[in-house]
């Protein structure tokens, strides 16, 4: 028999920071308790009702949709529960949600209100929803004032009628019966039903602990300084419906009402919602057809010897398209690329070097399909490039598939504006994500609410690898300082509770690219909320929730490389008056090849990193088909499968002897894994070895890799086995080949390119090396505009520019621009955005100062022309910008007593040009290690000479630089001193943590095993300055030491300048280490 | 909502020896019979610190007397306010 009780208050952890349970882990404990349905209301919004609703069908439990409202009435924020009857009252809930959240963000992006809507909407709005009137301290009803709780119970009654329910709970505080008693009247005089909840917050009663901590996180308070917000017990857990039922058995009516309202509830969010894209006034098909067929001459003209191939590769995709109605889908890409191009007219201007390039460009698997390329979404031939189609577009598609396209970052920022304005607000968005906790989060903002020493916090925080924060309890046992304290009861606390609250969604925010637009207003299929940033919606929903919904999602993704390349080219014409079209630039220049088997590709786009550049040193890539494979290698899914080490040695016994057999596991391979060699190295290729070993068609075999790289379930991956076995068995294929290729198909699952996307990223990749190697200064001064991005820091891509002869010149105040740009022949001048702490606003008015009025002939006439705050100018002078006016302390004093007029600066000088005199006689000069650190610290590179030659002369005799590494045989020991430039502890790499480390002469790579990177953490995650000891590992052209200790840099006491306090001074200012399994990206 | 905790009465609690029936609510306190349960609160929190855990009722005895006796939790003493 069902339990009568159903639980209709219930927060998930997506009420953030007011609930700690996901939603599928409220779903398993309902079931656990015997629940036949139970309502998730989490406040203000719907985040994870399509998820909750989801798992709860799954798992047999009714899902009912709600949301705890804040309602402003009579100037105080109160609650309300309301939930879902139908599908009007679902789009009411939507409107009202969205309403809430109206105007909450100020122009800058700052919060400017909490989500809240009025009373007066909530009546307007209540048709097909069931308000039941909240808690006990915040509910609607809750007013010293019986007259006011009346009014409004009335105004509900009214708005509501029988669809209405005074909300009791037993929370077990004191003064809690009198409230609830008090709630019983007001329904008791109107006949209005009252119903029994326990505004659950909790899955698990031991959980209690981890709600006190989202309750101090959210007030910025240490626990001891909130407790009177906290709830004081654990009472408001899932409780056993039965137990509910006894708390309330004085109020059986309230118990029975709990059932009937769950029962008119009946509205189910997994159903469809009617979303339809824009629709077209013309027949879609029909459209899309002469579109293509209107490109098809041109690309493909009668003389291309893929003319014949590329006509029935367009007919079958056109009959794939039609079959799945998907016609729509393109032509709407087709009108975004459009909306793009003339976004791009607009922000390129007359700027003629970027006029020649597209708007965008495609990624993913869309550049496999031809109609993509004939209709401009993708600039890839597929048929040329033999790009597969079947994980875009089969006969057996899923859902809809994704077309991913690539623009420059300004291009980007304004087409979500314009698609906004195209479609109209109410129909765009972009689509959600959520940002959870991970382990250095976890550590600041728990180690702040149990109020450990701030400097227990940030050690910890800096020794953490900064995944999971379940791993924080490991990761104590290893940092010194705090290790030995086991005892301290504190510590193990934070450990406990990082680990429970790994995971937990902290905030709402946007997806990198993903927008919806619908036919009809979105805020009645999804509430709507305003993005940080002015002009731009979120929906409420991420990216697997918007596909489960059946939305169509457009992704606009902001490519960092794009924008340098199309920054270089512009600079390229600016500085030189030539050209460059990147669309003929050849694609078998020797030169660049030469670099790039060199593994010299320091920001080049994807084979910059450590682990490309070893690859290249081995792969040695002599055409594009190679660099499209090597995009691909060095990812999680060729990793983890095993394929990056027999595909590099079949490639260079190949190089070696071009007849040598390739083995494969079974001849059915040959076909699929030829081009790679017998290894799986593209997602595609999971579907190419499933249809050819397994038989599975190409919407089976999509089905495979679904199953595997997504919410991953034992159960669906057995069924995948034994359809696999089952279709190896029937093509003669031995059970143990089948098992052991399987086993790679799994392995691969965690993360790779198809072979579609690998061919636009080459493309880039090249084009990227190309412009480094014949226009480096144009490349560097691209770059540094579009920082951050890639896998360098400024300061590591100026050294890198320096090696390769391009003189890099500093910051001048009568030279330098606003951007970094090419000067002479050669060289590059760094930019005045460069100084921290100067905005690009003020880098522009002094150019536009300087042009219009001439140089600034002294600091005098500096302070006075430019509306600057002193500090700015300070930091001006401190970066060296002035030089040319005198000497910097010289200068900095001269500042001090410079006349400001009114209005100007900090407005504290009076406005009299007083005659000050000059700067004391004698103020010292700052030495090169002095003027190093200034650079550091005001501009977050320097052009001077490498700290570590500054510091050599110092460090004895015995020590080695990286350029006399490649001359030692392998195993020599090697002491070697050098500056952190990135570290990368890769999850596939068991433990194995990669140094990155530069000197003078270039960058040398470390490897540090397991033992000895626990042994030296600290050091190894943030100590800049560096003294090595190891063995020096000599391996197919790769140099590797492979270390036995670390130790921070420290001089002798004895020694002249620089002093082990002024090395402490650059340890401050250094550029931090970048992680390599992060880069540095910005949307 | 969470809402702050009314304070017991700051007077000193006294052990006392309470007498709790089937669903652990007191129906004889120091040797008075309880005539009613007026309110039943529940304390956890301090967990960080010095934890807390307390089940509280505040009481009407059969003599006429109003009191609120507590259970500590972690120690089994009922300990007791007022009269």
């Amino acid at each position: 028999m069902a339990p009568d009780y159903v639980e209709l208050h219930c927060h998930s952890a997506y009420s953030f920071l007011d609930g700690v349970a996901q939603p599928e882990e409220l779903v398993d404990r309902a079931c656990a308790l015997g629940y036949t349905a139970l309502a998730l209301t989490d406040h203000d919004n719907l985040c994870a009702a399509l998820p909750f609703a989801h798992a709860a069908t799954a798992a047999g439990l009714r899902a009912i949709t709600g949301c705890e409202l804040t309602v402003e009435v009579d100037g105080e924020a109160h609650h309300l529960v309301l939930l879902v009857e139908s599908r009007a009252g679902y789009t009411n809930l939507c409107r009202l949600i969205t309403a809430a959240h109206a105007g909450t963000r100020a122009a800058d992006g700052t919060v400017a209100r909490l989500p809240s809507v009025r009373l007066e909407d909530v009546l307007t709005h209540a048709e097909g929803l069931t308000c039941l009137t909240g808690c006990p301290d915040h509910g609607v009803l809750r007013s010293d004032d019986p007259l006011v709780a009346r009014t409004r119970r009335d105004l509900l009654l009214e708005a509501f009628g029988d669809r209405l329910a005074v909300e009791l709970q037993r929370p077990f505080r004191q003064g809690a019966e009198r409230q609830l008693r008090a709630f019983e009247r007001l329904a008791r005089e109107r006949r209005i039903p009252v119903v029994a909840t326990n505004d659950v917050h909790l899955h698990l009663r031991r959980r209690g602990p981890l709600q006190d901590v989202l309750v101090a996180i959210r007030q910025h308070a240490s626990l001891d300084a909130c407790t009177a917000l906290l709830r004081g017990n654990r009472e408001h857990v899932l409780k056993v419906p039965g137990e509910l039922v006894a708390l309330f058995a004085d109020l059986p009516e309230a118990v029975a009402e709990t059932r009937s309202i769950a029962e008119r509830c009946g509205f189910d969010l997994t159903q469809s919602l009617g979303y339809r894209p824009p629709e077209r006034e013309n027949d879609a098909d029909r459209e899309l057809k002469e579109l293509c067929e209107l490109h098809l001459d041109a690309r493909y003209p009668a003389s291309s010897p893929w003319r014949q191939e590329a006509v029935e590769r367009l007919a079958t995709e056109l009959v794939l398209i039609r079959r799945h109605e998907l016609a729509g889908f393109f032509l709407l890409h087709r009108e975004i690329l459009e909306l793009a191009r003339d976004v791009a007219l607009e922000i390129r201007g007359t700027d003629a070097a970027r006029n020649v390039l597209p708007p965008g460009r495609g990624r993913g698997s869309s550049v496999g399909s031809i109609v993509c390329y004939l209709t401009g979404l993708s600039h890839i031939d597929p048929v040329a490039g033999r790009l597969s189609l079947g994980r875009f577009l089969n006969e057996e598609l899923a859902s809809t598939p994704d077309i991913d396209l690539d623009f420059p970052r300004d291009i980007r920022a304004e087409l979500i504006r314009r698609i906004h304005t195209h479609y109209g607000d109410q129909q765009a968005a972009l689509v959600g994500a959520f940002a959870t906790y991970r382990a250095k989060g976890a550590i600041r903002e728990i180690g702040k609410a149990l109020a450990l020493p701030a400097g227990d916090i940030a050690r910890l925080a800096a020794a953490s690898d900064g995944w999971s924060a379940e791993a924080v309890g490991e990761e104590l046992q290893r940092v010194p300082g705090l290790r030995d304290r086991a005892d301290d009861r504190r510590l193990r606390l934070l450990a406990t509770l990082c680990g429970q609250i790994a995971g937990l969604p902290r905030h709402l925010s946007q997806h990198p690219g993903g927008m919806i637009v619908s036919d009809r207003p979105l805020c009645e299929l999804v509430p709507l909320q305003p993005a940080a940033m002015a002009g731009r919606t979120i929906c409420q929903w991420d990216k697997d929730a918007v596909a489960d919904a059946g939305f169509l999602k457009i992704d606009l993704l902001g490519l960092g490389m794009l924008s340098a390349v199309e920054r270089c080219v512009s600079e390229i014409h600016r500085s030189t008056g030539s050209s460059v079209d990147l669309s003929r630039v050849p694609l078998d220049d020797a030169a660049v090849y030469a670099d790039i088997q060199a593994a010299d590709t320091v920001g080049v786009f994807q084979i910059e990193s450590r682990a490309q550049m070893q690859t290249l040193l081995r792969v040695q890539p002599t055409c594009l088909d190679d660099l499209v494979v090597e995009v691909a290698l060095v990812r999680p899914g060729p990793i983890q499968g095993g394929a990056v080490n027999p595909y590099i040695q079949r490639r260079m016994a190949r190089r070696a002897d071009p007849t040598i057999p390739i083995p494969y596991e079974h001849p059915l391979l040959e076909e699929p894994l030829r081009e790679t060699l017998g290894v799986i190295i593209f997602q595609d290729q999971v579907l190419d070895v499933a249809q050819a070993l397994a038989g599975f068609t190409p919407g089976q075999a999509e089905a495979l890799r679904r199953a595997m790289s997504r919410r991953r379930s034992r159960a669906g991956l057995e069924a995948q086995w034994l359809a696999f076995a089952a279709g190896a068995e029937e093509r003669g294929v031995p059970d143990h080949v089948a098992r052991t290729v399987f086993q790679q198909i799994l392995a691969f699952s965690a993360f790779g390119f198809p072979k579609s996307h690998s061919a636009a990223f080459a493309l880039l990749a090249y084009q990227s090396a190309w412009l480094r190697h014949h226009h480096p200064a144009a490349f560097l001064c691209a770059l540094l505009m579009e920082q951050p991005m890639g896998f360098y820091p400024p300061a590591s891509l100026i050294r890198d520019a320096e090696r390769r002869d391009v003189p890099v010149l500093p910051v001048d105040l009568h030279h330098s621009h606003v951007e970094a740009r090419c000067e002479g022949a050669h060289a590059v001048r760094l930019g005045l955005r460069q100084v921290v702490g100067l905005g690009e606003e003020d880098a522009a008015a002094i150019v536009a100062e300087r042009d219009a009025g001439g140089p600034f002939p002294d600091v005098r006439s500096l302070a006075n022309r430019l509306d600057l705050p002193t500090q700015r100018l300070q930091r001006l002078i401190a970066a060296g910008a002035c030089d040319a006016l005198g000497p910097r302390r010289q200068l900095l004093w001269e500042l001090g007593l410079a006349a400001r007029p009114l209005g100007q600066g900090t407005g504290s000088q009076l406005a009299f040009d007083l005659q000050v005199g000059e700067a004391p006689q004698g103020l010292p000069e700052p030495g090169a290690w002095e003027l190093l650190v200034s650079d550091y610290a005001t501009t977050g590179v320097s052009v001077r000479e490498h700290p570590i030659r500054q510091l050599r002369p110092l460090l004895g005799d015995d020590l080695l630089d990286s350029a006399q590494l490649a001359l030692l045989p392998h195993g020599a020991p090697v002491v070697i001193p050098g500056l952190a430039v990135a570290r990368q502890r890769p999850a596939s790499a068991k433990g194995i943590v990669f140094l990155l480390l530069e000197d003078e002469h270039g960058l040398f790579n470390l490897v540090l095993m397991p033992d000895v990177y626990e042994e030296h953490r600290l050091l190894a995650r943030s100590e800049p300055l560096l003294l090595v000891r190891g063995t020096l590992e000599h391996r197919e052209r790769q140099v590797t030491v492979r270390v036995e200790s670390l130790a921070p840099l420290d001089l002798p006491t004895r020694r002249a300048l620089p002093t082990e306090a002024d090395v402490q001074q650059l340890r401050s200012v250094a550029p931090p280490p970048q992680h390599f399994a992060q880069g540095r990206r910005r949307a | 909502m969470s809402a702050s905790l009314r304070p017991i009465p700051s007077q000193t609690p006294r052990a006392c020896c309470v007498q709790v029936d089937g669903s652990g609510r007191p129906d004889n306190v120091d040797g008075c019979v309880v005539e009613a349960v007026r309110e039943e609160w529940r304390i956890e929190e301090g967990w960080w610190g010095v934890p807390c855990r307390r089940r509280c009722f505040a009481l009407a005895l059969a003599d006429g007397r109003i009191c609120t006796v507590y259970e500590d939790r972690r120690s089994g003493q009922w300990w007791r306010y007022g009269a």
